[in-house]
């Protein structure tokens, strides 16, 4: 068979990205150590707005759990973890986040040339996702003594009713008091309502981008936006989020214009649910770069993208994010997400990740696979694996599952 | 013997297997080789061994279809298809009829699902485990000390329903211990095994309509896992002929359509990524 090497064409913004994590991580580490600085850490997809708002610096472990598992080092400390008597089954983020903790290593390190994550002063949670931050944030509070406290909206839901959003906006309102409380700081409303107006922009904005992958040519893939989605939760709430997403958007659109594909020859338009597998990002990517397939769009990346702020009640919205994310609804509405995104972004197959460590971002678990394939009579693919633990993905079995995925699809353009 | 030959080599995780056919589509060579540790080497084997069946030489080969766990060292080939399509290609050249395609390979085991049309409309392999593969079997045999023949052999005189509990293969192990401690016969401990196998693989069946046909090395050389595949599906199956070449059959096919559709240059260049 000829090959032809073909270079990615690499995407301008990457290098302000690398400037935006390291000023990023380098700040954290210094306000961890100035005494007149304080650090909250917390989950990606909890209150973050209301944590800036009150002074706190920002830290989310998830994705240095992501960091473990890119760089292929969490089959290395899941085992210090599962000493302290944390399942192997459980979040490989969370078992490998602390099992580095436990043997004195983070990514950090070699990346920036600071300690590690920042200390902590306070942790806070949202049950939204998963009750595993809960316990992995309960970890780290103990080891650094420092005051865990959590939101925890109605699970699963399939309408979202304006009594949860009471419910949850009362809640948020508990935890400002009661942060308040604990350090001696006063909400000023001006500034929430700033940071959450800056948090929507930058939201949107990345909504935005995510959506000039309708083009066909798609000028970015699904790993793309594993890369670029890092200010939307990092920096959520920050004019610099906002401007980053401006140039990143700027740049995809005259992609658009000018017929820049992210992979050569695109010839089918793939859709991911789940996690992504962290560790083989690289050979997936390189595979479907080769097969000349597209992952247009995905569950993933569409966490983070919010609806806009209307400049009213910044808690209601925030309890809206908070209670309205994917991960959080039952099974009719990510079907029908599911469906919708697929006629938006003209997928022809998807794949599903059925992550051994994450139940609650799989889909494929009850049944949906099947049913979106017969509504949809759109060929799914189901690969097992994991986000994080290596050792639950096996890659020559994975490559051949995708092959064969793509001959399929191939079958059905004869 | 003169004339084009096409050719169809399956690598798989235990065996390799070769395919000839001639531009009629007659099958006219086959080998088998233990793909062992070099698997350039044994496609190289089965190949020359397939040739001297055939009573030619590799100048008459006119296209190479590579596949199964090895595919990528196989310098014959021409072109690279995974063994999901070369099973559902030879298995439906076998029997046009058949719907799903259960094939029980050493290391995965795959069910394929093809529509009327003949398109592959759904597949499912196995979930990274020996669950419900060769391997399954053939640990559980060496634990016992006898071979894949006896273990067939005793199964087929079996005379209970026994099924093993265990999916897992070293809990495998442990069960069958257990069981020849509280007495139970080998027959029917041993027929528990491949009936432990058939329920996994029936797991992975999306549908059941239409006949079913069943490939690989397990159902090639064991009788018993038709028989076990046959009662969890409540229906007959069909065995092909030479059930293990199947995938080296398909790719052999494929290598001959490949000839015997126009000459066109494919649509798409194919690309090898650089980053
Ligand atoms: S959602 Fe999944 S990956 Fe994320 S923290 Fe919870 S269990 Fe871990």
């Amino acid at each position: 068979m000829v090959t032809m090497a073909v270079k990615r064409v690499e995407i301008q913004a990457a290098q302000r990205l690398r400037t935006l994590l390291r000023e990023y991580f380098l700040d954290l580490d210094a306000a961890s150590r100035d005494p007149g600085r304080r650090v909250a850490w917390c989950s990606s997809a909890g209150p973050c707005e209301l944590l800036t708002a009150l002074g706190f610096e920002v830290y989310f472990p998830e994705n240095h759990g992501a960091m473990l598992g890119s760089k292929k080092v969490s089959a290395k400390y899941i085992p210090r973890a599962v000493g302290a008597g944390y399942s192997p089954e459980a979040c490989s983020y969370m078992n490998s986040d602390i099992g580095a903790a436990l043997c004195g290593y983070s990514p950090l390190q070699e990346a920036y040339g600071v300690a590690g994550p920042p200390r902590p002063d306070l942790l806070v949670y949202s049950t939204n996702q998963c009750r595993e931050v809960q316990e992995w944030w309960n970890f780290f509070g103990r080891r650094h003594g420092a005051v865990v406290l959590g939101v925890r909206p109605p699970l699963h839901l399939g309408e979202v009713a304006a009594e949860h959003l009471r419910f949850v906006r009362g809640q948020l309102a508990e935890l400002i008091e009661r942060i308040e409380a604990r350090f001696g700081l006063k909400m000023d409303e001006d500034r929430l309502r700033e940071v959450v107006d800056l948090s929507s922009r930058a939201s949107t904005l990345w909504r935005q981008v995510l959506d000039t992958a309708r083009a066909h040519p798609s000028p970015l893939t699904f790993f793309d936006g594993l890369i670029h989605m890092a200010p939307v939760i990092l920096r959520r709430g920050s004019q610099t989020a906002v401007d980053y997403y401006e140039a990143l958007l700027a740049e995809m659109q005259a992609r658009v214009a000018d017929g820049v594909g992210a992979v050569p020859h695109e010839r089918h338009r793939l859709y991911w649910d789940g996690m992504p597998v962290w560790p083989r990002v690289r050979d997936l990517s390189e595979k479907f770069f080769d097969l000349h397939a597209v992952i247009a769009a995905s569950t993933y990346c569409n966490s983070w993208a919010f609806d806009p702020y209307d400049g009213g009640d910044p808690l209601l919205w925030m309890a809206r994010t908070e209670t309205e994310v994917f991960i959080n609804r039952d099974e009719e509405v990510k079907e029908h997400f599911l469906m919708e995104m697929f006629q938006r972004f003209d997928i022809h197959g998807a794949i599903f990740h059925n992550a051994r460590t994450c139940p609650n971002n799989t889909n494929s678990r009850f049944g949906m696979a099947q049913r979106l394939r017969q509504r949809l009579d759109t060929p799914i693919l189901v690969i097992d694996g994991d986000l994080s633990d290596a050792r639950f993905f096996s890659t020559a079995q994975t490559l051949t599952n995708i092959e064969a995925f793509i001959e399929q699809l191939e079958e059905r353009l004869r | 013997m003169s004339g084009s030959l096409y050719v169809g080599v399956d690598v798989g995780s235990s065996a390799t297997k070769c395919v000839l056919l001639d531009g009629a589509g007659r099958l006219v060579g086959r080998h088998v080789v233990p793909s062992g540790f070099d698997f350039g080497q044994s496609a190289e084997a089965a190949l020359d061994k397939a040739l001297l069946e055939a009573g030619a030489d590799r100048s008459a080969i006119v296209h190479g279809v590579a596949t199964g766990y090895g595919r990528e060292r196989v310098t014959v080939a021409t072109q690279r298809v995974t063994e999901i399509t070369c099973h559902a290609r030879g298995a439906r050249e076998w029997y046009p009829q058949v719907r799903s395609i259960i094939d029980i390979g050493g290391q995965d085991t795959k069910v394929i699902h093809v529509g009327a049309d003949g398109r592959m409309a759904d597949y499912r392999m196995n979930a990274k485990c020996a669950a419900g593969t060769g391997t399954f079997l053939e640990s559980v045999a060496l634990k016992l000390g006898i071979s894949l023949a006896e273990i067939d052999a005793l199964a087929m005189q079996c005379t209970t329903d026994t099924i093993l509990n265990s999916y897992c293969t070293v809990f495998a192990g442990t069960e069958v211990i257990e069981r020849i401690k509280a007495g139970q016969r080998r027959e029917d401990i041993s027929m528990g095994l491949f009936r432990s196998i058939a329920s996994r693989v029936v797991e992975m069946l999306a549908s059941r309509d239409g006949p079913v046909g069943v490939t690989g090395g397990v159902v090639a050389h064991c009788r018993a896992m038709v028989r076990a595949l046959e009662e969890a599906l409540q229906t007959e199956v069909l065995r092909p002929p030479l059930p293990q070449h199947a995938g080296a059959y398909g790719a052999a096919l494929i290598a001959l359509n490949r000839a015997t559709a126009h000459r066109a240059p494919q649509a798409v260049v194919p690309t090898r990524c650089e980053t």
